[in-house]
């Protein structure tokens, strides 16, 4: 039974239903073999039994003709009627040999029917010869009596026997006519048996197969039916118990099951976006509410930098009348600064000399130096002396006392000496005093000057560095006096885009204003989809997970 | 163009400096120089000026005083001393000293003078005052009695000078012992005077000659 079940449903009705065909079919061939043989039956009856009868009530219509004909022959005198009964009685017997002929031929193989008629054909033709040969050329003759006497006579008891054979052959037809009718009938009755009999069989299997493939296909799917309906109702936690059967239902529950997972995942994830969307759509709310603020803002900004843009519009007027200038101008300057590097070439020799020069002055210094030293030697020489010179006094002093009122004028003298002695003491001490000046002046200048060299030493450093400096300066300048003239040309430029500026700040302001209606548009929008979204979570906590 | 500016005030500096009025003076400290040793006419006049009122006052003050006395001026320690001039037979720089072993402190040590061999004395340990590095300013004042000679140590000789008697006035009361003893007097101008004739015959000096026989 379980190949029937994992048979695909096509498969199940396919077999079902050709099952039913083979039933039917088989019904359909034993009618037609039924009807076939009451067709068969029927027809024998109609060809044999019906035309054997008809042949011979012909037959016996035709001996009476033949025998009234004969009568009227011998009741007329008349020649011409005579051979038009004559004509009439031979038509008669062509027809009766022709009709006798089929009765044989039909009835060959019935050996009683076939007798019978053998027999009345004999007797026919004794009965046709007699007429032919002896009645009707005694009519002819005129012989009307004799005539009449064989006809009532001989002639009369062979037509009783044709007449008796005759109806006998018919009543054995008309028997034989209704056997073959009866089984006719038998016949068609067991036609309609077995007609029902199979139509009986074909009804059983048939509810059987109803029954069958309503439990196998119909009850699962009901069963899913009803789960959809708790489907349908948002109920998402319905289980459905799993199937092996592999034929479309099979497949149908493992999908539906497949289906459910997946509609439970997504319903899911629809909550949780329903959720996302719900606060995202908050946010793009309140940031489109901000935007729309925004643009308002920007709409006023633009349009202040219209105004700007006017404004630098005309500066860029001027900056390009400013520009010509400043290209003049820096023309003049690369020119200035060409004779600045010559005076600085000049400016450095210059330095040189002031250099050898300071080297000389510090020679003279040096040497002014050594010379001081030389004083100051010279000094401690006159200071000695001075020393001497008043102990000497304070000595010839002493003496003069000893010599008593005789030395006085010794002693004046000698006071004299000490006073001159102690004078070019403090002569010597000025002198010192001021030598010392002089050596502290001559250091200070020895210093100013090794300053002075190194100043100049600088100087000259500086003077190269001044140069380079220049000649850079130079080539700068010449730059900036070309770029000056290429700011011109852009100056220009600036002022042509300048002026597509204003024109596009104005499309910007138009622009802006379209934002701002845009902005409050998409602030509605936002709106919309945010009752979008709390209505989509509302619709989303509806499934049961 | 911008490195030019700093060298512009070093260039400023020199051509500020008014050379030739530097050359003007230079040539006037010349002729000084040279001019020195010729003093002027006004000069001239000026110091004889005050030579002769020099001589003129010293006249007068000696006509004046009735009894003087002459001193060798000296200083020891920032104090200005003196001993009259009677004793003293003449100053001579402090040359080759030669210490002395176990001598007391205020025994210098000898010198040699023209060939005559003399002790020298440091009185500043008499009288306790702050000791002097010796250098060769300082001077010695050879004394000499007719029993013997004697040098004394000193910072610097200020001179011969006559004192009148009555400006000396009698040693301070609160001086004792050594100081009062070798002291005779003070001038109103704090010139102190010792005695040397007490120094020279005091027995602390002469137990010191007695120590090496």
């Amino acid at each position: 039974m379980n190949w029937f079940l994992n048979l695909s449903t096509r498969g199940k009705l396919f077999v079902g239903y050709g099952a039913k065909l083979v039933f039917m079919t088989a019904i359909m061939i034993t009618a037609y073999l039924g009807i076939s043989a009451i067709q068969e039956s029927q027809q024998n009856l109609y060809r044999r039994e019906f035309a054997d009868a008809l042949d011979l009530m012909k037959l016996r219509v035709h001996d009476n003709g033949t025998r009234t004909a004969v009568l009227a022959m011998i009741v007329t005198t008349k020649r011409a009627e005579q051979e038009t009964w004559h004509q009439d009685i031979q038509q008669r017997g062509k027809e009766i040999g022709e009709i006798m002929r089929r009765l044989l031929e039909r009835n060959h193989g019935n050996q009683h029917l076939a007798g019978r008629l053998e027999e009345l054909s004999a007797i026919r033709d004794t009965f046709s010869q007699t007429r032919d040969n002896q009645v009707i050329p005694l009519i002819y003759a005129g012989k009307l009596e004799q005539a009449k006497s064989l006809v009532m006579g001989t002639q009369y008891e062979r037509y009783k026997q044709v007449r008796a054979i005759a109806r006998e052959l018919g009543d054995e037809v008309e028997e034989q006519a209704r056997l073959s009718v009866a089984d006719s009938e038998r016949k068609s009755l067991q036609v309609v048996y077995a007609i029902a009999i199979v139509g009986l069989v074909f009804t059983l299997f048939g509810l059987a197969m109803v029954v069958f493939l309503s439990r196998v296909i119909a009850t699962p799917l009901r069963a899913l039916s009803n789960t959809t309906e708790r489907l349908a109702l948002g109920d998402l936690t319905v289980n459905i118990p799993p199937d092996n059967r592999t034929d479309e239902v099979g497949s149908l529950i493992r999908t539906f099951r497949t289906m459910i997972e997946k509609l439970r995942k997504t319903t899911l994830e629809i909550n949780e976006g329903a959720g996302v969307l719900a606060s995202a759509s908050a946010e793009i709310l309140a940031t489109t509410t901000q935007v729309a603020s925004g643009a308002a803002e920007t709409s006023s900004a633009v349009s202040q930098t219209t105004v700007t843009v006017e404004e630098v519009k005309q500066t860029a007027q001027l900056a390009s009348q400013k520009i010509k200038s400043v290209a003049d101008s820096a023309q003049k300057v690369a020119q200035v600064s060409k004779a600045g590097c010559k005076s600085v070439e000049e400016a450095i020799e210059g330095m040189q000399r002031i250099q050898d020069q300071m080297e000389t002055i510090a020679e003279s210094i040096m040497r002014l130096s050594e010379q001081g030293q030389a004083i100051s030697e010279i000094f401690a020489t006159v200071n000695d002396l001075a020393e001497q010179s008043n102990l000497l006094a304070v000595n010839a002093a002493i003496e003069a006392t000893k010599a008593g009122e005789q030395g006085k004028g010794f002693s004046v003298v000698a006071h004299e000496i000490k006073s001159l002695a102690e004078q070019s003491k403090q002569a010597t001490a000025q002198v010192r005093a001021i030598l010392g000046d002089i050596q502290k002046a001559t250091s200070a200048a020895m210093m100013a000057t090794e300053q002075g060299t190194k100043a100049v030493e600088a100087g000259v450093k500086q003077s190269d560095q001044a140069g380079d400096s220049i000649r850079l300066l130079a080539d700068s300048v010449n730059e900036a006096a070309q770029a000056a003239t290429q700011i011109a040309v852009s100056s220009h430029q600036q002022m042509v885009g300048m002026d597509q500026v204003a024109l596009a700040m104005q499309n910007i302001k138009q622009a802006s204003l379209q934002n701002v209606a845009g902005t409050q548009q998409a602030e509605s929008a936002a709106q919309n989809l945010h009752e979008l979204g709390k209505k989509l979570k509302q619709l989303a906590s509806q499934y049961k997970v | 163009m911008n490195l030019e500016g700093p060298e512009s005030p070093k260039r400023n500096i020199p051509m500020s400096i008014d050379w030739r009025q530097i050359e003007r003076r230079l040539e006037e400290a010349q002729v000084a120089i040279e001019h020195a040793w010729e003093p002027t006419a006004e000069e001239t006049k000026r110091i004889l000026r005050e030579r002769a009122k020099g001589l003129a006052r010293e006249h007068g003050q000696t006509e004046l005083a009735d009894e003087r006395i002459e001193v060798v001026e000296f200083i020891l320690s920032s104090e200005r001393y003196a001993i009259e001039s009677r004793t003293v037979r003449e100053v001579y720089p402090l040359e080759n000293l030669a210490q002395l072993p176990c001598t007391p402190a205020f025994v210098l040590g000898i010198i040699n003078l023209r060939g005559e061999i003399l002790s020298v004395i440091d009185i500043k340990k008499f009288f306790d005052l702050p000791e002097n590095e010796l250098t060769n300013l300082n001077k010695v004042i050879v004394l000499q009695s007719e029993k013997m000679v004697l040098g004394i140590l000193t910072d610097a000789i200020g001179g011969v000078r006559s004192i009148p008697l009555a400006d000396i006035q009698p040693s301070l009361p609160t001086l004792t012992g050594i100081r009062e003893e070798f002291l005779k007097g003070i001038t109103s101008d704090r010139t102190i005077i010792l005695d040397a004739d007490k120094l020279m015959v005091d027995k602390k000096i002469i137990v010191e000659e007695q120590v090496p026989e």
